[in-house]
């Protein structure tokens, strides 16, 4: 009698763990990378894109951005910025998204990292929003950079 | 002990993951026989991940021989200080013939191949331990799958030595030891029945031929692995049964040894997370101010996660000075719940409402309404417990690592696998993307059976994307964690005019595991009901060392005692009038009386209390001695009297019942977190003291093995007789009967 239920609770407990959900941060203020030197100015000063490229770091878990690597949580990011929202074929967006009929001017970019869900309601994009707007100015210089 | 196994039926609808490692359910009832290995040898997949050192061969999942003829038992539980890697080693070295001195111990990966089985299956489906032979390894394969599914690794419910131990280390070292024997017999074209082995070595008499075993160890994971290998009678230990000096402990004394909080990333240099969460639980951060903290030495991030706020920086010590200069305001608590007499007044109410018969009825037996109206004399009593903290001495802390898609942790845990899913789910991974490191504990007490601070470092490590060390800071420790809960719990009883308890009526708020804790059913009372009227807590529920028992314990045999009283009869001698039908129980009542010298008149101003309670499968009864004449309670001595069956390891056994004992007083002396506008109060040793050693009595062991087949645990029995007995004790030296604990303040 007892196995029965049992099996019941260990069953759900393996349904829990699917159906993930990031919380990602609400607000993320970097002032340096590890190893730079301490009281050095933040690196958005000196550089806008090498900042981008530190602050990437967020994104990175999710978009690879090397020329032809494949896509893997998220899109491949290389050569976004021009390109129409949606547009991989390797990978599998969400409706919304691919529907919105964007094309990733660096405006709009910007206004997409900001609030991913705001900006496209019903994206699957669930983490990787940046509140601060020096930081996404450089993300997007950073994106931007990267060519093909 | 098997009837105790079962909980009441109501409860298996409610059957959670606290349900599965707390319920003390580990049925009995099986000899060991149909005992099994895994179908087919996976040394050729395992070998890589966990023999890879030079000149180590495999010889099945679970144990490994190297060149220099070490044997290396690899452990699925984790060491928390309770001792479970040495004495499971033990006995698999036991049944292997090793050589002790030559026996290490390895913590398994957190690999789905090394999923607790054995203790799932004891817990859940005890009867299939009958199985016979033959089906032997189709339970053992079903269950081995059902316990992938679930993550079950687990280490907790005192189980290890008694299921992992019994059912999988034992059979391991017994079906290695035959295959070094097949693989020798093969080469010295003698028969196997002739070799005997000792001491990590192989000999044959007549031909005079003998060899280390590390000779034979990768001709011997060729051979068939016998799935029901025979294993030894009791008579037949070398190593069971003894006190054969536990692995752990040199690294210990020397300060090599690494726990969680030590973990270092090869190559990597570590950054450091000090953390602050919103004080009161289920609220969120309204917003954050931190103009200080970024000019502040050392800071790299700065982080609002929602519920929690993170600095990390160059150091610890940074990052924790920077986090306190971070202003946050926080959204309102729904709960209506802000102080601790919110809580109890909620408890009350529960009570009020369900009155004499209300709630759900958890034990039923008899008439108990008509019993008490016929009784000739009645009482009643209510007692109280306080939330508790763990207060382990590693706080919370997890290293990670997140980069490429893929995630690593170094961490300290009882529930490897459960982590490391909670950890990838909260960062978007999938399970087998996350890579689990499991060094040391530096306790666990129940708290480290839960995820949350794992999951707090992944998804700082996400936001990072380079090393990260994330450690709570004490009062993080103690404020911000999961709790044992709070409850009250009203008893009504009834005595019959030749002084006998004949009606048990009893509810309380809170049913947790193991479900049966609520009761002693070895105590002969005719009618007796008991039920839960739930009520809701404030603050999050974890499983506290000896999860339910240690405050239903408290208020059983207080309630016990009280009855005694009330009979005007000898508390010891009352117990023992119940036990006519629970000989193991009244064993070990009579052993404790006679090592306190029971019947003897204490000193002036001294009192004696007893209790006795089952849990986990052991049978344990204290005596507290308390000296009463400065006004205050000063325990002069405590013993302790257990029957777990078998003792593995003697001395590691009264090691687990002198330290369940120790925390179990610091808990009944001076344990108590209370609320203040919904948020916990206490926050570090100053005002959550533990027991100092001035006020820790001398504790004396005496264990009794009663039944070598079916054994009990360790790691918690020794904790729940000794509030009650303390209380009683105090009541039996100055007439104070102390009904909420802590005990402490009473007497402030
Ligand atoms: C947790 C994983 C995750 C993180 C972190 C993340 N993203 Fe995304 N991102 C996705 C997913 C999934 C999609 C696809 C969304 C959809 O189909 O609706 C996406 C889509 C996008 C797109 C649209 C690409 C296209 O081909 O149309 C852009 C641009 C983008 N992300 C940028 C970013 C940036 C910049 C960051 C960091 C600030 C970031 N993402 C962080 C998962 C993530």
């Amino acid at each position: 009698m007892m196995h029965r239920f049992a099996l019941v609770a260990i069953g759900a407990l393996a349904l829990a763990a699917c159906g993930s959900k990031v919380e990602p941060p609400v607000e993320q203020i970097v002032l340096r990378e590890p190893g730079q030197p301490a009281g050095a100015a933040p690196a958005a000063a000196t550089d806008l894109v090498a900042a981008g490229k530190a602050a990437f770091a967020v994104c990175a878990t999710c978009h690879a951005v090397e020329a032809g690597k494949a896509s893997g949580i998220g899109p491949n990011l290389n050569g976004v910025v021009g390109r129409k929202a949606g547009a991989l074929a390797d990978f599998g967006y969400s409706a919304a998204l691919k529907q919105s009929g964007l094309t990733w001017t660096e405006t709009e970019l910007d206004a997409f990292i900001a609030n991913p869900s705001g900006k496209v309601p019903g994206t699957s994009m669930a983490a990787g929003a940046v509140s601060d707007a020096e930081r996404r100015k450089a993300i997007v210089a950073y994106l931007a950079s990267l060519t093909p | 002990m098997n009837d105790m196994a079962k909980p009441p039926r109501s409860r298996a609808a409610k059957w959670t993951r606290r349900g599965f490692i707390g319920a003390g359910a580990l049925a009995g009832g099986a000899l060991i026989v149909g005992v099994a290995v895994r179908p087919g040898n996976p040394v050729g997949k395992l070998g890589p991940i966990v023999a890879g050192g030079e000149g180590e061969q495999l010889v099945n999942s679970w144990v490994k021989i190297g060149a220099d003829n070490v044997v290396t038992a690899i452990v699925p539980h984790c060491e928390m200080g309770q001792g479970a890697h040495s004495v499971l080693a033990q006995m698999l070295a036991d049944e292997l013939d090793a050589d002790w001195s030559l026996v290490r111990v390895m913590q398994a990966p957190a690999d789905g191949n090394y999923v607790v089985t054995d203790t799932a299956r004891g817990f859940v489906a005890p009867g299939t331990l009958d199985a016979p032979d033959w089906l032997e390894p189709t339970w053992n394969g079903l269950f081995t799958k059902i316990s992938q599914l679930g993550d079950v690794m687990i280490t907790g419910g005192s189980s290890s030595i008694r299921t992992t131990g019994q059912r999988t280390m034992r059979i391991a070292g017994a079906a290695a030891r035959q295959m070094l024997i097949a693989a020798a017999a093969r080469e010295w074209g003698v028969a196997a029945a002739e070799i005997v082995t000792a001491n990590s070595t192989l000999s044959h008499q007549a031909s005079g031929k003998s060899a280390p075993y590390a000779q034979f160890a990768a001709a011997a994971a060729e051979e068939d692995m016998p799935q029901t290998p025979a294993l030894k009678a009791p008579k037949d230990y070398r190593l069971m049964g003894t006190d054969a000096p536990r692995t752990d402990i040199p690294e210990k004394v020397t300060g090599a040894a690494q726990f969680g909080i030590d973990a270092t990333v090869p190559g990597q240099k570590l950054t450091y997370a000090a953390v602050r969460k919103v004080p009161v639980p289920g609220t969120r951060i309204a917003s954050m101010k931190a103009d200080v903290a970024k000019t502040m030495p050392g800071v790299l991030q700065i982080l609002n996660m929602g519920d929690f706020l993170a600095v990390v920086a160059d150091s610890y010590w940074q990052a924790q000075q920077a986090l306190n200069t971070v202003e946050a305001e926080y959204t309102r608590s729904e709960s209506a719940i802000r102080s601790t007499a919110d809580q109890f007044a909620a408890f009350a109410a529960a009570l009020d409402q369900a009155g004499d018969q209300g709630g759900k009825e958890l034990v039923g037996k008899g008439d108990v309404a008509g019993a008490l109206s016929v009784s000739a004399k009645t009482f009643t009593a209510e007692y109280r417990a306080p939330y508790l903290a763990h207060a382990p001495l590693e706080p919370m802390n997890a290293t990670v690592w997140v980069r490429d898609g893929k995630c690593e942790i170094w961490t300290s845990t009882q529930v490897p696998l459960m982590a490391r899913s909670a950890a990838a789910k909260a960062i978007g991974l999938s399970a087998d993307d996350v890579t689990m490191h499991q060094p040391t504990l530096g306790g666990g007490f129940g708290r480290r059976l839960e995820s949350d601070y794992v999951v707090m470092a992944a998804r700082i490590g996400l936001a990072t994307g380079y090393p990260v060390k994330m450690i709570w800071s004490r009062e993080e420790d103690t404020q911000k964690g999961l709790f044992r809960c709070a409850d009250l719990s009203r008893f009504t009883g009834g005595i019959d005019a030749k002084g006998r308890l004949v009606a048990w009526n009893n509810v309380f708020t809170q049913h947790n595991d193991p479900a049966e804790a609520c009761d002693a059913p070895f105590y002969d009372v005719p009618h007796k009901s008991i039920r839960v009227a739930e009520a809701e807590l404030h603050l999050p529920f974890a499983a506290f060392r000896s999860v339910d028992h240690s405050q239903q314990a408290f208020f059983v045999e207080c309630f016990i005692d009280e009855a005694a009283h009330a009979a005007g009869r000898d508390p010891v001698e009352f117990r023992l009038a119940m036990l006519g039908n629970s000989p193991r129980h009244k064993a070990v009542l009579e052993k404790v009386a006679a090592m306190s010298g029971w019947g003897t008149k204490p000193a002036a101003g001294r009192g004696r209390g007893v209790a006795l309670v089952q849990s986990f499968g052991t049978i344990v009864a204290e005596v507290v001695e308390v000296d009463m004449s400065q006004g205050k309670p000063r325990l002069t001595q405590v013993w302790c009297a257990a029957d777990p069956g078998f003792a593995m390891n003697p001395d590691g056994f009264r090691n687990q019942m002198e330290g369940g004992i120790v925390f179990g007083l610091t808990a009944a002396l001076h344990g108590e977190i209370t609320l203040k506008d919904g948020a916990v109060e206490q926050g570090n040793f100053n005002d959550y003291p533990m027991l100092r050693i001035d006020e820790c009595p001398p504790i004396a062991v005496e264990i009794i093995n009663a039944d070598p087949v079916h054994l009990g645990g360790a790691g918690e029995p020794g904790l729940p007789p000794i509030a009650p007995a303390l209380a009683n004790a105090i009541f039996a030296a100055s007439g104070k009967r102390i009904r909420e604990l802590p005990i402490a303040k009473h007497f402030a």
